[in-house]
Order: C-alpha cells, then structure tokens, then sequence
C-alpha cells in the first residue's frame, strides 16, 4: 500500500490544513570488531512515518513505524481531534517553500556492496598487518541504506537516497593499550585504499615504540589531526544555527561581517565535494547546497531553516552543517612538526562538552595516540590528557594550517544513528591549553 | 504476543544453535517542548514495534532486528541472524559459551498513579502551559524551556533455556530550564536538573513540586550572573543528589561495566581502567562508599525480573566499605572472569543488541541529614545541577561543572558561586568520601539519555544516592 498517497488523500478532506509527510526507511548491517575478532554482527532495519499537521499556528506531531492504514487512521483521528485544543506558536507562520530538486546522482546500495564475509576478509587482512608490533584491532565496519522523502502542502516533494561506509579501526598494543586510530568514510567501497589505510595504520604503530611519558598541565604548542580539527569546527558550528542564535545561546550573535578568527581560516558546508558522504536535502527538504559560514576569518552566515528565517528575520539556506570543510593552507604536516620544540600531536579527542557554549568554553579529553613532540620529532606517546578551551581562542592561535585536507567520518551514536564527513587539515595551535593528565592511556 | 514470541523461539531450535533469544518490545511515548512559554513541539509514536533475533553459533553472536512483525519478515530474520552468526565466525579466535540457566518465568506490570497516556490531553497541556508561562523570558531572564517526556514499554523475552517474562514499564521525565543574561554572559538554572526521570507516570511533575520551583531558578540564573566564582584551588564540597547520581554514573557505574575490561567498548564508549585481578583488593572508596546495582528494586528505571538474556533481577554488591567486590556483567564475561552474571544486559529496544548496562546503580545511604551535613562542614560548597560533564576513555580523569554552587562557612550556607568546576582521578576522590547522608536524603534521580554501543542506543536508568561530601577536591581551571 502507498501509505503517503493514503495520507495524502485524506489530509486533502482538510483543507484548512497545513502539513508535512516525512518518509524514512533505513537498514543497516554494522559489524563490530575486538581483539581481532568479531563482537557481533548487526542486521537492522525500520520503516518510519513522521507527520506534523498544522492549523493556523497550532501544531501536533506523531510518528508511526511499521505504518498499517489502521494505525494511520487512528492517529490522524487523535490529531484532528487535538489539534484545535493546543495553545498557538506565535512565531510560526508557513511551511518550507523551496520546491528547488537537487541533481540526480547514482548511489550504490553498500550493504549490497560489501557483504560480510567480504568485511571479514578486509578485518583479517589488517589484524594480520598489525599482529607482528603486538597489536590488535578494533572497531566498527558499517554500511547503512536509507531512502527519505518529505512531502509537504506547499507542493514540496523531494526523495534522497544515501548509503554510507564506515570503517574504524583502532589498532591497541595487548600490553601497553597504546592506541593508533584509521578512519575511512565515503559512498563507494572503490575509493578505501585498503593498502594506504593499513600503511597509515604501520606508521602511527613506528612513533609507539618509545616508553609512555605524562605530561604537566600547561600551555603546549599542539598539532591537531584533521579529525580533531573536525570535532572542534563541529562543536563551533552548534553557535552557528539560527537556534542557537534566537536562544542568545551564540558566540555569533551581532558578529555576522566580523573578522572572529585570522585570515587563514575559511569554514565552508559544502554537500558537493564528491569525497564527502554527500546531503541533498535539509531536515526541511529545502535544497542543501555549498555555504560560506567563515571567510577568510569573517563569519558571515547563520545556518537557518524556514521557521527561524520567519521568526529571526535571519536568511535562510536549510544548512545543517553536516558536510563542513575547512580551508586547508600552506605548510607540510612535515614542516609543522619540525617547526615545534616541545610540543604535542594529538590524534583524536573524547567526551567533549561545553561549560559555557555562548563564550565556547569547553572541555575534553584526548585520546587514542598523543604524541610527545621534542625538537621537531614525534618522540613518545604521551597518557591521555585533558583540556579546557574556548574553542574560538584554538581557532585564533591557530598558526599553520596543512596543504591538504583529509576526509573523517563520523558515527553520530546518539538518538538516530548517522554517518556524516568533515574534510580538513593538520592544524598547529600555540597555547592549546592542557588542563589535566589522566595518568593512563 | 506471548505465542508470536514463542514460536519464534520454537524457530530457532535446530542443532548448531547454543543459544538464542527473541524480544518485542512495543513502545508508545509522547513528548511536549515549550520554549519562552510556547508550546513548540508536541508529539507522540503510540505501538511502535520492534523485533530482535539473538543467535549463537560458533561461539559468534549474530543479530537481526526490525519493526515488522510479519511472518515472513521474521523468518527472514532469523536467517540473517544466522548468517550473521556463521560469517561473523570467520573472523574470530575465542569460542564464547556460558553456562545454562534454569528456565524463569515472570510478569511484572507498574501502574502509575497518573497514566499519562490515559491522562485528559487538555488537563495535561493546561498544567504544563502554566509552567511554561511562569518561566517566559522576564527581566534578565532571555530563553526558557519545558521538556516533558513520557514512556511507556511492553515487553516480551524468551529464549532456547525456557524462560520467558513480560513486562510493562512507565517512565516520565520532567525538566525546566531557565537562562538568564546580562549582554555579556549567560547563566542557566534547571529544575530539577538533568538527572530527573523516572519510574513514574505523570505525577512525576508533582513529586519534584514544578510549581514551587520557577520563581526560585528565575532568581538564582539571575544572581548568578552577578555571582563570584570560586577561589580556592581546592575545596570541601558536597554534592547534592542529582548531580551525584552523574558522578556516581560516569566514574563508578561505566568503569564497572565488565564489557568494557576487554574492550568490547574501545570503538566508542571507551575502556575502564579496572583490571579483574582488582575484584576483592582494589580500595575504590573510602569505607563509608558502598555502592550496589540492584535490578529487584521497582522505584527505580533499572527494575526488571528478567535481563535482556535471561539472568533473573538481582543485587549485587559492587563496592563494599570502599572495596571492589564485583562487577556488572553478561553471562559471556561473568563465566570468563569466574563470577556470577550480575543481570545487567540490557537494549533500549528489541531491534537493538542486548549490552551490559548499568539498571539500578547505587549508592548505599549513610547516616545524617543534608542540614546535619551543611552544619558540620566548617569552609566548602554544595554543588548541584550539573552543567558540564566529562571523563576520560578509562573513566579515571573527569570533571565537571555544576549550574550553582552554595558557599558554606562556618556551616552555613553564606551565598552563591557560578559554575563551580570540579575535577579529579576516581580512585583519591572516592577515597575523599567522608560522609554519605541517611535514608532520609536518599532518591533514585535517572537518565533517559546513557548512551553506548554501536548502532547508538539511549538508556534508561537509575541512581538511588543521598548526598555526599568529598574532602579536599581540586576546583578551578584556567579557561
């Protein structure tokens, strides 16, 4: 049966209705890795319908998994019935209203791609690489399916399909627990260099064979990996949505055409670039396309969807932030290692959050490979530290940025389950400030 | 249902099959989102399904889960688990087993006093959009909000020992936020802060007394923002329930959690840094820190007569006067590491694979009331509504900032901090532990939101803790 057409069809008995019809059916078969062996083999999938009914400036949603006409037909009962009882929203005023489609492009069915005995050929071929340094792995391999439509009242119709990869490995020494970390993300199993990850993999476990060294708290000169460049732009961009903005919960706010951090740094949500897992749609259907959020160091855009564009006045792109890119630079991760006396690399952070987000305070820890820089060499692995930062001030120390950027994809674990990439470079920050050592790796 | 999940079972009873076990779960929830006295967001999912098919085969787990409930979908199910099981088998060197258990047979239904899903929808929108009202944005008051979130879960196990139960769970949870700004900073008060869900219907709203409560988190974000911070580099402090059950949560409940020893959690949740030769020697605590997970208690969100793989609810004595006893466990790694499975695995919904998981995780009372508490504290702060929260991937190094904190002199409280920060190592903090207040201060506070595992999944959970004062604490960092 054709549930939307069936929803469609009564929804059109009330006309004085305004409503939206988002459709998802997702699938995944996610197999999780320890100790060079499987923990388990995951195979999942859900049909979902969420509708959002509006009347004059009153609104009720509800969702409906496994739809049946039954189920349909009781909820929409329940929701005309309720529907005149619900106090107003005075700052809704329409729908989303941009009918503009996206191209259309090919999307291979990844799960159908790589079966599982092809994953677990790849996963022993790579815990054999590692076996040798007395390593073993472990992670995630992940393929997702997932068809989505929204329908609204406006005429808006528009259907996107997506089927991310996500592979991460992280390779742990049985005795030491030193952890090396390998991230591959992306549309088409044909673009994983299996050679090249497993070759990144053997150089980070070459800067583990040194003894383990603690570190005081202090202001160090760090080099930050792409993934943590990532995670921090990430966090920043929460400061960037026109709701963080009407909660006067932004750093952003009155900065709009301000320069906020030095001249090298450009931040760009970018859904185009073919090495990203790529995003036709915003949540509202309206079309995702490329936005310059930082310039040069200026700030000049809030990301805003149609019910904050109507209610802050704010422009309106349908921007997430889901596909960010930061501008690379100039130096070779090389020269920007040797340019550090007594320094740190760190390759990935954990447990982020925000003290204070209007002034961007933060704390966090790092975690699967800190490297001890002395003399512009990659000495020791360094127990994992702690930070406390403001991450607009690690944007302004940042002092060199590498010339190329690097894709990280992400697994956003919590609530609705998603894979998204962020592209950047190596950063080197002076003055990062490390608040703590854990003591333990 | 009873028979559907049954005959699913009945399925999966053929020679290769060590062990297998089948739930549904059939949830219904609805949540309410006002913000500056506005209802934003009101929206339910009554009788969403789910179904999930553990197998093991090889000494290999395989999953499969869905929402359709269809014959054809289950079998098809069942084969992928299969499947799943059999090439999950190829890339691995341990054969995992456990031991058999008796077949248990259980029910267990909670009615709450106030069925939210039966509630009049109008009574319930007029009582909670006069909260709402009393917190819209006033004086330095600039953003507020109002969550409302109500649960209910039906669910059915069973598996290849026999076992079966089914069960019928209400939880709620309530929460108010307030933000206050002077055009250079902000500062935010909750009631009744994070850690507020619970076993409960409706009158969830009532037992933490809303009403009685806005005017007084309107005044503190507001003097707050005029606040002084604190100056000592370390301080008394204590900690009041619900920010406890946090701390509790994040530096005693996680590095407990068995799973994590062998790092069946380095992927995303992280690693512990308990080893199995600590269990009966490790001093965790100071001799007054006795802390228990205890799934036979039904006022907290952890109650269940049956885990999700068939271990029978029960308590078990983590730490005892400050010494690691034991740890929360699946069959799989309690039959490893020689100890008995603690009923701790869990899933936030049938189509999600079972994990251990904290259910009710507590802190024992000690002796005394919070005023008793307060009175016999010469110089430090009582700290509460957490604000920030964080800790490192062998939950060892954490640190967290709470909303508001009372200054105590003399054993009184003198006045008001603004985000006092606090951090250290777990093993010297629970050691600073010198007092835990009586049954009379003890609550079971819980969370909707523990996440772990891949695919994520959201659990609910419990902490029964009084609250508890620390000696000597490190406070301040530079920003």
């Amino acid at each position: 049966m054709d549930f939307i057409a069936y929803i469609k069809d009564q929804l059109k008995q009330q006309p004085q209705l305004m409503w939206v019809i988002y459709s998802s059916t997702w699938s995944t078969d996610f197999l999780r890795f320890y100790r060079s062996q499987t923990n388990y083999n995951i195979s999942k999938n859900n049909q979902s319908l969420y509708l959002e009914l509006y009347k004059d400036k009153r609104n009720y949603g509800f969702s409906i998994n496994d739809p049946t006409q039954a189920k349909i037909d009781a909820a929409l009962k329940e929701a005309l019935d309720i529907l005149d009882k619900l106090p107003p929203d005075p700052d809704f005023v329409d729908l989303e209203d941009d009918l503009t489609l996206a191209e259309p492009r090919e999307v291979i069915n990844t799960i159908e791609q790589i079966p599982l005995k092809l994953k677990t050929a790849i996963l022993n071929r790579i815990a054999d690489a590692v076996r040798p340094y007395g390593f073993e792995i472990y992670g995630t391999f992940v393929c997702c399916h997932s068809q989505y439509r929204v329908i609204n009242s406006n005429h808006l119709d528009k259907s996107s399909v997506s089927s991310p990869i996500f592979l991460e490995v992280k390779a742990v020494h049985k005795d030491s627990e030193v952890t090396v970390l390998e991230n591959f993300g992306g549309e088409d199993l044909a673009k994983f260099d299996e050679q090249g990850f497993t070759s990144g993999l053997l150089r980070k476990i070459e800067h583990c064979k040194n003894p383990v060294v603690d570190v005081e708290a202090g202001e160090y000169d760090v080099i930050l990996a792409p993934r943590c460049v990532a995670e921090f732009v990430q966090y920043l961009t929460w400061g960037m949505s026109a709701r963080a903005y009407d909660h006067h919960e932004s750093f952003f706010e009155d900065k709009v055409g301000v320069q906020v951090f030095p001249p090298h740094i450009s931040i760009t949500d970018d859904p185009t670039d073919p090495d990203m897992i790529r995003l036709d749609y915003g949540s509202d259907g309206h079309i995702y396309k490329p936005l310059k959020l930082i310039e040069n160091g200026v700030f000049k855009a809030f990301m805003c969807d149609h019910y904050y564009h109507r209610k802050t006045g704010l422009p309106k792109n349908g921007n997430t932030g889901s596909c960010l890119s930061i501008s690379p630079g100039e130096s070779s991760l090389e020269e920007m290692i040797k340019s550090v006396q007594n320094g740190l690399y760190i390759s990935s952070l954990h447990y982020m959050n925000f003290i204070n987000m209007k002034e961007t305070s933060i704390t966090g820890l790092t975690r699967d490979g800190t490297f001890l820089i002395k003399d512009g060499e990659i000495v020791n692995v360094v127990n994992s530290l702690r930070f406390t930062e403001k991450i607009e001030r690690i944007l302004r120390n940042v002092t060199a940025l590498e010339n190329k950027a690097h894709i990280t994809a992400f697994s956003d674990n919590y609530e609705n389950f998603d894979i998204t990439s962020i592209k950047a470079p190596h950063a080197l920050i002076r003055n990062f400030q490390i608040s703590s050592s854990t003591h333990t790796i | 249902m009873e028979h559907k999940i049954k005959s699913i079972i009945q399925k999966l009873d053929n020679g290769k099959i060590q062990f297998a076990d089948a739930r549904i779960t059939i949830n219904d929830s609805e949540s309410f989102y006002f913000d500056d006295g506005f209802l934003r967001g009101f929206s339910n999912n009554i009788e969403s399904i789910s179904v999930g098919v553990r197998i093991m085969i090889k000494g290999c787990w395989g999953f499969a889960g869905s929402d359709d409930l269809s014959d054809a979908s289950i079998d098809r199910m069942i084969k992928t688990a299969i499947d799943n099981a059999e090439s999950g088998a190829l890339f691995k060197n341990e054969v995992e087993s456990f031991p058999a258990l008796p077949a248990t047979k259980a029910e267990y239904i909670f009615t709450p006093e106030i069925d939210p899903f039966k509630m009049d929808k109008e009574e319930k929108l007029d009582y909670l959009g006069k909260l709402a009202t009393a917190i819209k944005p006033q004086g330095k008051i600039v953003y507020s909000m109002l969550v409302a979130v109500f649960k209910r879960e039906e669910k059915f196990y069973a598996n290849s020992e026999g076992s079966y139960s089914h069960t019928v769970y209400y939880n709620t949870m309530p929460l108010m936020q307030v933000l206050a700004s002077d055009g250079q900073q902000n500062q935010s008060r909750t009631w009744p802060g994070d850690m507020s869900g619970g076993r409960a219907g409706f009158e969830r709203f009532y037992h933490y007394d809303f009403e009685n409560n806005t005017e007084r988190i309107i005044k503190e974000a507001t003097d707050l923002l005029t606040a002084p911070t604190v100056s000592e580099k370390k301080a008394d402090i204590i900690i009041g329930g619900g920010h406890l059950a946090l701390q509790l949560h994040e530096s005693v409940g996680h590095a407990t959690e068995a799973d994590r020893i062998f790092g069946m959690e380095i992927s995303y949740a992280g690693k512990t840094f308990i080893k199995p030769e600590m269990l009966g020697k490790f001093q965790y605590g100071s001799p007054v820190v006795n802390i228990y997970s205890d799934s036979t208690d039904p006022r907290g969100m952890g109650f269940h007569p049956l885990d999700d793989e068939g271990v029978p609810g029960k308590r078990v004595d983590i730490i005892r006067q400050g010494i690691l006893k034991d740890l929360q466990s699946s069959r799989y790694i309690a039959h490893k590491l020689g100890l008995a499975p603690s009923s701790n695995m869990k899933a936030s919904f049938a189509d999600d694979y079972p994990l251990v998981r904290m259910t009710n995780f507590c802190l024992a009372p000690g002796k005394g009331s919070l005023a008793e508490l307060i009175a016999s504290t010469e110089r430090g702060y009582l700290v509460d509504f957490t604000k920030t929260w964080s800790i490192d991937d062998n939950r060892n190094n954490f640190q967290f900032t709470t909303e508001i904190g009372y200054q105590i002199k003399d054993g009184r409280i003198v006045g008001i901090v603004k985000e006092p920060t606090y951090y250290g190592i777990t093993q010297p903090f629970w050691n600073a532990c010198d007092a835990v207040c009586g049954e009379e201060e003890w609550k079971f506070h819980g969370t909707f939101s523990c996440g772990k595992g891949e695919p994520g999944q959201s659990m609910l959970l419990s902490h029964g803790v009084a609250p508890a004062r620390f000696r000597n604490v490190d406070m301040i960092v530079k920003i």
